[in-house]
Formats: structure tokens, sequence, C-alpha cells
């Protein structure tokens, strides 16, 4: 059983029945309760019957904005913060055209790590019920309580922009913009290492990494035709597992995503191994915050980071 | 016979690759070890270079162009700057050891300093020993 | 030829190790939160206590990358320019599979293994036939499991040369191959079986196959006309929501595709197989650049239709187990007990 969120569910189905009837778009993208505890499925509504089969809950965590690129029909989208964001990064990037939207954007106040709460109860059988700040997990005959904030996603735990930067409507009220958590504890913890440490800490972490690119394929932001990992002339990097070429698919992932990268978390879910994705891409998004003062997809207009530059730029690190 | 460093040198077109001349047409002495190539801005440098680089055994890396202010294609030294600021910090905090990858501003006057960055780099480099972390040679 | 022994739970890893100084030993090991099959260098670090592990243990016998063949282009060396075969893989015994999984390797057998003219995968069944299979039944079958619609059950015996059930403080081992046997020999963990166990796996068994839910009908999918199905409308709406992230066909203990590169770094070179997925749009990408599976529709209608329409026609079986990983690892929950039920509709 799914902790569900039935007032904004009912706004949202009110919402999208609206556009629907009236014709202003052609589908909406948003969820429906899933069909395994833990997870709420990504849908798509082109009926006001089918709008009525809308829901909204903990579990929505997928960034639906990866279903946008190229898109030519009029389309409706539920957008959390952070799916907001990357919908202005699609709309900066001409991927997807802005007057082609219409934002269904929703205050988060967090989305529950399905991985975290199934490591607690030890079983992927879990029900979960949700009250006020704390949750209570039954699975296997067993019972616990934990702190909700326990176990929301960790880009969550440390979000700053938890109401959606853009929206044509918004469902219910703005809620307060910081999740409370630290955004860069994910990556401090690594830059507290020595190098070595570090080598051995990220060789250790992507030793399981089957190059399945579920990380990447999950991504918004990884829309290219081509990926540069499939490039055969020159082949950057080896198709295989081995870890050098697993890292430098990872670092240039990471990297490609620099000044662009929202957090949403959705490498992180989408990884069968379980890799955490974050630790890398989390470093750049930090470093683009504090070497350019930057945060990705705040405002339709604001140009991407690595498309700008200032005269006093650091350059201590340059003979 | 003992390790040499491998270095390998991207040189921006119009400063640094002329400096480089520069040096060695006043027939300046710098270590043998470093490898150049030619790219026609800083601004073109691409990470892509710099890890097929250490993929394939370079020891070290140098990435040269124009100094900020005085650019041949105005601003391409500009851009890289960020670039290069963030792809620094990333390989420093995947542990790739400091002293691998470095970056200068050396202009087409600039010979003698570009001899000297050359044996900094070098220096640098054979102080931490042959690269292993990325190297697909040796994995 | 079936025999009945037991063995007490804290015995397992002795035997364990003591297989480990004759052959690989491959188990359930913990890899962080992941339960992963890998070598176990110690008969302690198997971990049986738990669900099925993330990923399907296909890697034993068909890896993720395999060496084919190395070469040299160094024309100092003698075989320069020649390609020489990899070393002959180990013995292994892939300990602590769950039956569907088992059932998984009998239909990579019909893809690796089509005999005679047709072909036969040397790489796949070197492994094969050094490969010993120790099955561990599912007292508690999960909700995602559907073994039973393909003819399997939590306590199948298709796949093993041997089977343990896990009776709370032993396993009831039901050694059903030669194979099975010849592993066994002189081992000193398990002895005869006393009747006490053997009654209460019975009821472990019964109590399990009941609790598998029926999950899909595959029936009327085989009489339908493949291009009838091809151009079905369902596949309009199916597809939308999948992100081609390729999760499902690596977890997936029956898919089978790869692709072929080779790989050199000055002059050393390997042609390598590793895993390919047709979710991924260059699967299909020919060397003219002309795709015939352009759209993620084309390629999401390819994976259903290859597992349970076209592998029906060519092999007579339905090239899935019922093991639900698709369905607990897909990040967007694309249920594949939903696309089948529209497809036998």
């Amino acid at each position: 059983m799914n902790h569900r969120d039935t007032e904004n569910t009912e706004k949202i189905k009110k919402i999208a029945g609206r556009l629907l009837a009236e014709k202003r778009v052609d589908a909406v993208i948003g969820f429906r309760p899933g069909t395994v505890s833990l997870i709420s499925a990504p849908t798509v509504a082109r009926t006001e019957e089918e709008a009525a089969g809308l829901h909204w809950d903990r579990f929505c965590g997928v960034n639906l904005a990866n279903y946008l690129p190229k898109r030519e029909d009029k389309i409706a989208i539920v957008a959390k913060g952070c799916d907001s964001r990357s919908i202005v990064g699609l709309v900066a990037e001409n991927q997807i055209k802005r007057e082609n939207l219409y934002i269904i954007g929703i205050p988060c106040t967090g989305m529950i790590d399905r991985a975290k709460v199934i490591s607690l109860a030890e079983s992927p059988e879990v029900e979960l019920t949700e009250n006020g700040e704390e949750v209570t997990i039954k699975a296997d005959g067993k019972q616990s309580t934990v702190a909700l904030s326990d176990i929301l996603q960790d880009n969550c735990q440390g979000c700053l922009h938890r109401n959606p930067a853009v929206f044509d409507e918004l469902v219910g009220k703005k809620v307060e913009e910081a999740g409370g958590s630290d955004i860069n504890a994910a990556v401090a913890k690594v830059e507290a290492m020595s190098q070595d440490e570090r080598w051995n800490h990220f060789d250790q972490m992507f030793s399981t990494c089957i190059r399945c690119y579920a990380c990447r394929n999950a991504c918004p932001l990884c829309y290219c035709e081509q990926c540069f990992a499939d490039d055969s002339q020159p082949q950057w990097c080896g198709k295989s597992t081995n870890p050098v070429d697993v890292k430098i698919f990872h670092i240039f992932r990471a990297y490609h995503c620099a000044g662009r990268c929202t957090d949403c978390g959705a490498c992180v879910r989408a990884c069968p191994v379980g890799i955490n994705v974050r630790e890398l891409t989390g470093k750049l998004e930090k470093e683009v915050r504090e070497l350019f003062g930057c945060e990705a997809g705040m405002s339709l207009e604001a140009i991407p980071p690595l498309g700008v530059y200032l005269e006093k730029d650091p350059q201590e690190f340059i003979k | 016979m003992a390790w040499q460093p491998k270095i390998v040198a991207f040189l921006c077109n119009w400063c640094s690759y002329a400096g480089a001349d520069l040096a060695g047409v006043s027939r300046m002495q710098y270590p043998p070890n470093v490898r150049v190539i030619r790219i026609p801005c800083s601004g073109r440098m691409n990470p892509k270079f710099i890890l097929s680089a250490l993929k394939n055994g370079a020891d070290g890396i140098l990435i040269s162009g124009c100094h900020p202010g005085d650019r041949h294609y105005l601003s391409g030294n500009y851009f890289a700057r960020r670039k290069f600021a963030l792809f620094r910090s990333l390989l420093d905090y995947m542990g790739i050891e400091d002293g691998r990858v470095h970056f200068s501003w050396v202009s087409a006057a600039e010979g003698e300093r570009f001899a000297e960055v050359i044996s900094e780099v070098t220096e640098a480099v054979r102080a931490i020993g042959p690269s292993r972390r990325l190297n697909k040679k040796v994995i | 030829m079936m025999k009945e022994m037991v063995i007490d739970k804290k015995d397992i890893a002795g035997l364990l190790t003591e297989l480990t100084g004759e052959m690989t030993v491959i188990a359930p090991v913990r890899k962080g939160d992941n339960l992963l099959f890998g070598p176990v260098s110690d008969g302690s670090e198997a971990a049986l206590d738990s669900v099925n592990t993330r990923l399907a243990p296909k890697d034993a016998l068909f890896p993720q990358c395999e060496k084919m063949m190395t070469f040299t282009t160094d024309r100092q060396a003698e075989d320069a320019h020649t390609m020489q075969d990899v070393s002959e893989p180990d013995k292994q015994v892939i300990f602590g599979v769950r039956p569907c999984d088992a059932a998984g390797f009998l239909i990579l057998d019909k893809v690796f293994n089509q005999g005679g003219a047709e072909y036969e995968d040397t790489y796949y069944l070197r492994r094969r036939e050094k490969t010993t299979v120790v099955g561990l039944g599912c007292n508690k079958p999960l909700s995602t499991c559907f073994c039973a619609s393909f003819g399997g059950s939590p306590f199948g015996t298709d796949g093993l040369d041997i089977l343990l059930t896990d009776v709370g403080d032993k396993y009831v081992v039901t050694v059903l191959t030669d194979k099975g046997e010849a592993r066994l020999k002189g081992k000193s963990g398990p002895s005869e079986a006393d009747p006490t166990s053997i009654e209460k796996a019975g009821q472990i068994k019964e109590s399990a196959v009941k609790s598998v839910k029926a999950g899909i009908a595959t029936d009327k999918i085989k009489g339908k006309a493949t291009m009838e199905l091809f151009d079905d409308p369902c596949w309009d709406t199916l597809y939308e929501t999948c992100m081609n992230c390729g999760v499902c066909t690596y977890s997936c203990p029956t898919c089978h595709c790869f692709d072929i590169q080779d790989e050199a770094i000055d002059t050393e070179g390997v042609r390598m197989r590793n895993w390919d997925s047709c979710m991924f749009s260059l699967f299909t990408r020919h060397g003219s650049g002309h795709n015939p599976r352009p759209t993620k529709k084309d390629r999401f209608r390819q994976r259903f239709l290859h597992k349970f329409k076209y592998f029906q026609d060519n092999f007579d079986t339905v090239a899935c187990v019922g093991c639900g990983r698709c369905i607990r690892l897909c990040p967007v929950n694309i249920d594949v007990r939903q696309v089948v039920e529209e497809m036998n509709r």
C-alpha cells in the first residue's frame, strides 16, 4: 500500500481533466499508482477518463522531463522543483519549445527512496504508512518505525529548490524552499578523504558497474542522438567493464552534465546495482554553484554557466 | 632503462605553440619528454583528449593557451578557463594525483617561459611516478 | 535418479570452501546493498538467506565481458597478426540458483546450442559443460514472481543438478543428476536425509507453490499472426513511458544479445564480446547509417515480441521465466505482466 497524498492527487486530476477537456494540450504526463509497492509509474493521459486515473504521492520520484526532448505535440507535465529546472534546461538547449509546454508545477517535500526502505525492511514487499514526521514499515511479519527524513532520497534531503522554478499552474501552495539537510553532504564525505582514499573509494564504487547505461538513459539531459560512449572513431572509452573504461564513461558523463544537472537523482534511482552516481555529479553541481554562483535551470532567461565567462573567473591553478 | 615521463602538451596555435617555436628557434634547452599536439585555441580543448591521453599511457598532460585579454579568437580561453577549472576539480576529486594535469598561459613571445613551464611539468610528473590510475595499458 | 540428503546450515560454508579447492565457486554475495552472484574464496562469503539476487546468474555462463581472442601487431612477435584463442574456462559450480534462473539457463541453451549445422556458441558451451548448477528453492515467493505462468515452480528442478530446500536449521539436498552426485562425493557435510526433514520440505514446497500468483497467460499469442501482433495499436501507448534504459535486459536471466568489438592499445589487442541491449538505439543501426528500429516504440515492441512471440515460434517456449526482476528494477514501473496481458487479448 503506497502512502497516498489524496489532496494533491485530486488537484492534479482536476487540472489535467480541465486541460484535456479544453483541448489546451494533447496529453498530460503524470503518474499513476504502481503495480508494485514503493513506486508510482509515469503515465500519459490523453482523455478525461485517463486523467481521472492520475495520482500523486511520495513515490513519484521519476523526473518526467526525460520524456520531453524532441516532442512536437502540446503537452502538460507534472513537475517538481528539480523536474522544472530540467525542463528549463531542455528549453534553453532547444530540445522542446516552451510554447508547447504547460507546466503543472507541484511543490515537493521529498520523495521516498525505495532502496532505503527495502534495505531497512529486508524485503521488497513492503507496506508503508506515513504518520506526520514518522513512517511505519511493515514487511515479512515485522514492523518498524523510522523518521520520514531518514528514508527520503539523498538529493531530496538537501534540496534547495523544492518549489518549481517555472510553472504555468501551481498545485497547492508553495512550501519552504530548503530541505534542511546539507546539499553537499554526499560530496563532502568524499572530499574529506585523502587523494589515495578517494581513488580507492571510486575504484570500489564503480567495480559493480555493468555498463547498462541506465544512468545515462534516465537523465533528462542526456539526449544526444549518439552518446560519446558509442563513438567508435575514435573510441573514447571501450565498451567492456574494464575499470579504466568504466571510470572514463562516468567521469565524462558527469562532466557533460556540469552546469546542467539539477540533482533530481534519476541516475541513482535507475542504477540496477545501486551505484551512488550522485557522488560524482554532485561534485560538479557544487563546484558550479561555488565557483560560478550558478544553479542550473532556475530561469529561462539565464545563459548556462559554461556559455558565459567573467573576467575574474578563478585561475589560480593556471601557471 | 630508467622510466622517463611521457608528457603530452596541448598547445594553442597562436600563442603557446608559437612560444614553443620561439624556444626552439632560440636554442633553449628543455626536457625532451614532451609530445606536442597543436590545437587552434585552448577553447578547442576537450576533456575527452585528457582522458584519452591518460588512457593511452601519458604520465603527464599540459594544456596551454593565450593569456586572458590577449587571445586570437577573442574569448576562447575565457570559456576554456571555466571548463578547465571544473574538470581539474573533478579529476582531483576522483583521486588523480596532483601533478598529472597542468594548465598554463604562455604567449608567443615567451619562449623562455615555455621552456620553464615544460621543465616544471616534467619534474612534477617525475616526482609522482608513472601514471597507473587511468592507464589502460596496465589495467 | 533422485537421492535425498541433508546438510546442516552451519556446514554449508564448509562444503563451499571444500568445493573452492576443486573449482570456481559462484554464489550470491553481498556487495554493499546488493545481492549479486560472484566467485567466493571462502564459503562464509555466500549469502543464502535472502530473496533472489539483483542480477541473474547468467553472467556465470555468458559473461558480461568475455575475451574471445587476443592478437598483437608487433612485428617482432612470433604470432604477429594471428588471432590467439583464450584459455579454457575453469570448472565451476553455481550455488544458490533459484529454479527460475535455472530454467533461464535452459532457454540460453536453446539459443547458444542449436546443434549441428546451426549455431553452436563455443564460448558458452565450453563453460556450460564445465558447470554444475546447485539450486535453492524459494520458500517465500515474492508478489512479483510468476514462474508458474511458464510451467515453472518455486521448487522446480529443470536445469538443476542439485536442489536445496531450506527447512529451518538444515537444507534437504535433492541430488538430481550424476554431475550433482559427483560434486558431493567425499564431502563431509551432507548425510542421509531423515524423514522429518523430508516431510517438512514437502510442506514448504506445497505452501510455496500455492503462493505463487498465476501471473500471465500467453496461450493466445502463439496463434496470432506475427503482423497482427506487430501492428496492434496497443504498442502506441504501451511504450510511452519506457526510458530505453536497458535495466530489464541486463537483469533478465534469458536476454542474450551481445556485441563483438576489437579493442587495441598500441600493438596489443583483444576481441571482446559484451552484453548489448535491444533497448539501445544503436543496437540495430546498420553500417550504412540506416536504423530499422529508429524509435522507442519500435524497440519496446521488439523486446516483447521477441520474448513472447518470435521465440515461441522458433523454439516452442516463451523466453521468460517469471523471475520478476524487470518488474522490481524498472525505474518507471513498466510491468511485463501488463504488457503481455495486452498482447494476449
